[in-house]
């Protein structure tokens, strides 16, 4: 089989430059939410300014399973969003991502910290919220379209699975770390959960990973938009990205902390009702009641 | 200038510990965190974590009963970190110098690279003396895998 390497070579600069635009939008985030408070804020590359300081302190850890999970963590997301832009699997993507969240978690575990327990407890409280919600979006987008190849979908989701993109929004939360889900990095609660024992480099390591987990989420959210057109269709999912990270802005900036236990609550009710509506909605109209 | 040196200067997170203070370089210090003077402008955010933050932001007479703390953070900050002395008590015990319970200025302690007097110190004052702090840091040569990095002796002093 020849490789179309032209294609490689798109895909291989996508999946080093999502990364560098999910920085980006941190930054653009960081501003607007200062703006929001009537403050000035850092400037837009004031994420990568961290990061690189990050990589350049000396490295400072408890044990080598730490940095182990840490590295995993990395690979792994990079693997599912490598898997994500070539157009593979959306199921096999969701899974190679969430074990990437599961070695994050078993990293913060590693180290014998209450905080870094305590966080860890409910990174795991929030992957039981948003991983069936993202699973069954994904299983709706499968169901709509009669399949789960990223490459395939060449048709916009978003007349017919609407509200799953509503859904979505939760885990786009979660995943962000934002007010009212911000419930495992909890600041002025418990320092901030699972990261507490990462320190220098490997801050970094988890850092960028959660860069490229959101990427991924963020990714999910352009497949609801294409169009014959290229330009239309870059335009169309820039679009959905920008209203859906300034609707988390809003939501961060308007809420406080909501408790464990209402999360969950209304991650899988909310989530799982709206997605069972949409399913119902999408297998009437193959029924061809309406 | 290097990249990670810019990105250093650029980004420093802060940890502040109150070994014994009245509270009112606390509340100054925590002014900069307000729209008035928002030092996120800067990349500085309150980290309050060692192993996350640059500089250590110390404010009151260091107790005999906070010393092994404030010497158990300090060790727990990842290289390069600065300390800066926050109001009169931090840098030299003030009033509480020869109290019986009091080890006096956080120099008796840990090295403290900027000192910065006031009582309480003024958050302009605070904001000066981190940057100087900062300006120490672009001079001083890091390499993560150095062995030491020493504070210069006895610190600077911010004018106040």
């Amino acid at each position: 089989m020849a490789v179309d390497w032209t294609q490689l070579t798109m895909q291989m600069l996508l999946v080093v430059l999502s990364p560098v635009a999910v920085g980006l939008l941190f930054g653009i985030d960081r501003k607007i939410t200062a703006h929001m408070q009537n403050r000035i804020g850092p400037p837009i590359i004031q994420p990568f300014y961290d990061l690189v300081k990050l990589f350049g302190k000396r490295p400072m850890v408890m044990n080598n399973g730490q940095i182990v999970f840490a590295y995993a963590f990395l690979i792994l997301q990079a693997a599912a969003l490598a898997l994500l832009v070539s157009g593979g699997d959306l199921l096999i993507v969701f899974f190679v991502s969430g074990a990437g969240s599961v070695a994050f978690v078993l990293g913060a575990f590693s180290a014998r910290s209450p905080y870094s327990f305590y966080g860890s407890q409910r990174e795991l409280l929030q992957i039981l919220a948003y991983e069936p919600v993202l699973l069954l979006v994904i299983l709706l987008i499968g169901y709509d379209r009669g399949t789960f190849t990223v490459s395939s979908l060449d048709m916009s989701l978003l007349p017919a699975l609407s509200l799953a993109l509503i859904a979505l929004m939760v885990v786009l939360v979660i995943k962000l770390q934002k007010s009212p889900y911000d419930i495992a990095t909890a600041h002025q609660e418990i320092v901030s959960g699972p990261y507490v024992e990462y320190s220098g480099p490997y801050l970094g390591i988890t850092k960028l990973a959660n860069w490229f987990e959101v990427a991924i989420v963020l990714g999910i959210f352009t497949l609801f938009y294409w169009n014959e057109d290229a330009l239309f269709s870059i335009a169309g999912k820039v679009t959905i990205v920008a209203v859906a990270l300034f609707a988390t802005q809003v939501l961060d900036n308007a809420t406080a902390r909501l408790t464990r236990e209402r999360m969950l609550k209304f991650t899988l009710l909310f989530g799982i009702l709206l997605v069972a509506l949409n399913m119902a909605l999408v297998y009437l109209s193959k029924e061809g009641v309406f | 200038m290097r990249a990670t040196d810019r990105s250093r200067v650029k980004s420093p997170w802060i940890l502040h510990f109150d070994t014994g203070s009245c509270n009112g370089c606390d509340i100054e210090t925590w002014a900069l965190l307000t729209p008035r003077y928002d030092i996120e402008r800067f990349g500085m955010l309150n980290k309050a974590n060692p192993k996350h933050a640059d500089i250590l932001l110390v404010t009151g007479p260091v107790s005999m009963k906070v010393a092994p703390r404030l010497k158990n953070l300090y060790d727990q900050m990842p290289e390069p970190r600065l300390v800066i002395a926050v109001g009169n008590c931090a840098c030299t015990g003030a009033p509480f110098e020869e109290c019986y319970n009091v080890h006096g200025g956080v120099g008796k302690i840990i090295p403290v690279d900027v000192f910065i007097p006031g009582c309480a110190a003024r958050p302009e004052a605070i904001i000066d003396g981190v940057v100087l702090g900062l300006k120490l840091w672009k001079r001083r040569a890091f390499s993560p895998n150095a062995s030491s990095v020493s504070a210069p002796a006895g610190g600077v002093e911010v004018k106040g």
